[in-house]
């Protein structure tokens, strides 16, 4: 009886080390994917040099509709509090549109999931909040801006693209953050559905393009404003 | 070869052990202080690296060969402590880890974490493996002397 007990004991000893040998491989191949598949670099340039010529377009045509309006030579009858304002605040953002630490990013030919990771926090704070919120929104709430024709029209497009975008770029901040998190991809997986380098880049670089069309209406907004008024 | 491998083998999961202990304990006391919490809390995580490292000595010193002679065993510790210490390297070198440098730690402890639980299945099953090897060992032995006997009769 006791043999018998002894050799159950013993294939039982033998299962547990062949479970823990499968698991142990188990565990070594996913870190091993894992590691891979974070270790990925994608090409963009052919993509940053289409995104850097339209950019520097819009932020050409912005610069052209905000220049339309000069405080010494304006004779119109609107509020120059609230031009003066709307002018600046757009000024600003084109600041930060053009400074390096944001133009830096149209210039690489390569990426990681470290560049898309910063490129996702700088458009988060840099346009997101300093420009879109700290200027665009805030501006949408003054009393001179608000004296502005058709202001009422323009502030929920404001409001909603805003939510959208913020919501966006939070959602792939989130998800290369979780990549940190152990998880088993494939091939397939990364293909079809989402490419966490590769994709995330490109959801916020089409987040960034749609802030700055945001930025090409308001200031569309403005000249008519200006022209008009 | 056999025995090559199994003496290679067998060396290799003390320094292993070491090694993955030490690296562990290394990130558990940075997840601490991160955490302001008191280090008592590391204890019971260690347990498991303590207990095969007695079981381990216990082998050594009574010379069990239904473990330190088995080379699937031996291998299996060899694996296990490996991917210790693989992933315990990894949390604290792998720089593609987005949260590795974001708070300025050193480790990902997100990405350690993860494992912990895997780490105790499997350091807890290979010491339940190791005494369940040493008991056919004693068997063999009876098996043995009986037979010793009985010639001897």
């Amino acid at each position: 009886m006791k043999k018998i007990l002894l050799e159950y004991a013993n294939i039982f000893a033998y299962t547990l080390t062949g479970l823990l040998f499968g698991l142990a491989f188990f565990l070594l191949f996913i870190n091993f994917y894992h590691m891979q598949e974070l270790a990925t670099v994608v090409d963009v340039k052919a993509y940053n040099e289409t995104n850097k010529a339209e950019v520097l377009n819009k932020v050409g045509i912005i610069k052209n509709n905000i220049n339309v309006y000069d405080q010494l030579s304006y004779n119109g009858s609107l509020n120059i509090y609230g031009l003066n304002t709307v002018q600046l605040k757009l000024q600003d953002c084109i600041d930060i549109i053009e400074s390096n630490d944001m133009m830096k990013y149209l210039d690489l030919d390569e990426i990681g999931i470290q560049d898309s990771y910063n490129f996702t926090i700088d458009f988060k704070n840099k346009i997101l909040n300093d420009c879109l919120v700290m200027q665009i929104k805030s501006m949408f709430n003054t009393d001179t801006v608000a004296t502005l024709p058709n202001f009422n029209v323009i502030k929920p497009y404001i409001d909603l693209d805003l939510d959208n975008l913020i919501g966006s770029t939070s959602y792939v901040q989130n998800n290369i953050e979780n990549s940190d998190h152990y998880y088993f991809s494939t091939d397939t997986n990364r293909t079809n559905f989402f490419d966490l380098v590769d994709d995330s880049y490109v959801d916020v670089m089409n987040n960034y393009q749609s802030a700055l069309d945001l930025l090409v209406e308001i200031s569309n907004w403005y000249r008519n404003v200006v022209v008009g008024g | 070869m056999k025995k090559i491998f199994n003496l290679l083998f067998y060396g290799l999961k003390f320094l292993l052990l070491i090694a993955a202990f030490g690296l562990t304990l290394f990130i558990f006391i940075r997840m601490n202080v991160r955490l302001e919490k008191s280090m008592v809390s590391i204890m019971p995580e260690m347990i498991p690296f303590v207990v095969l490292l007695i079981l381990f000595i216990v082998n050594m010193i009574f010379r069990q060969k239904g473990v330190t002679d088995n080379i699937f065993y031996n291998l299996t510790c060899c694996l296990v402590l490996s991917i210790i210490i693989c992933v315990a390297l990894r949390a604290m070198f792998d720089t593609n880890m987005v949260l590795n440098g974001k708070y300025g730690y050193g480790v990902d402890f997100n990405f350690f974490d993860n494992f912990v639980s895997y780490i105790k299945i499997m350091l807890y099953g290979l010491s339940i493996a190791n005494i369940l090897f040493m008991f056919r060992e004693k068997d063999k032995d009876l098996v043995a002397k009986s037979s010793k006997r009985t010639k001897k009769a």
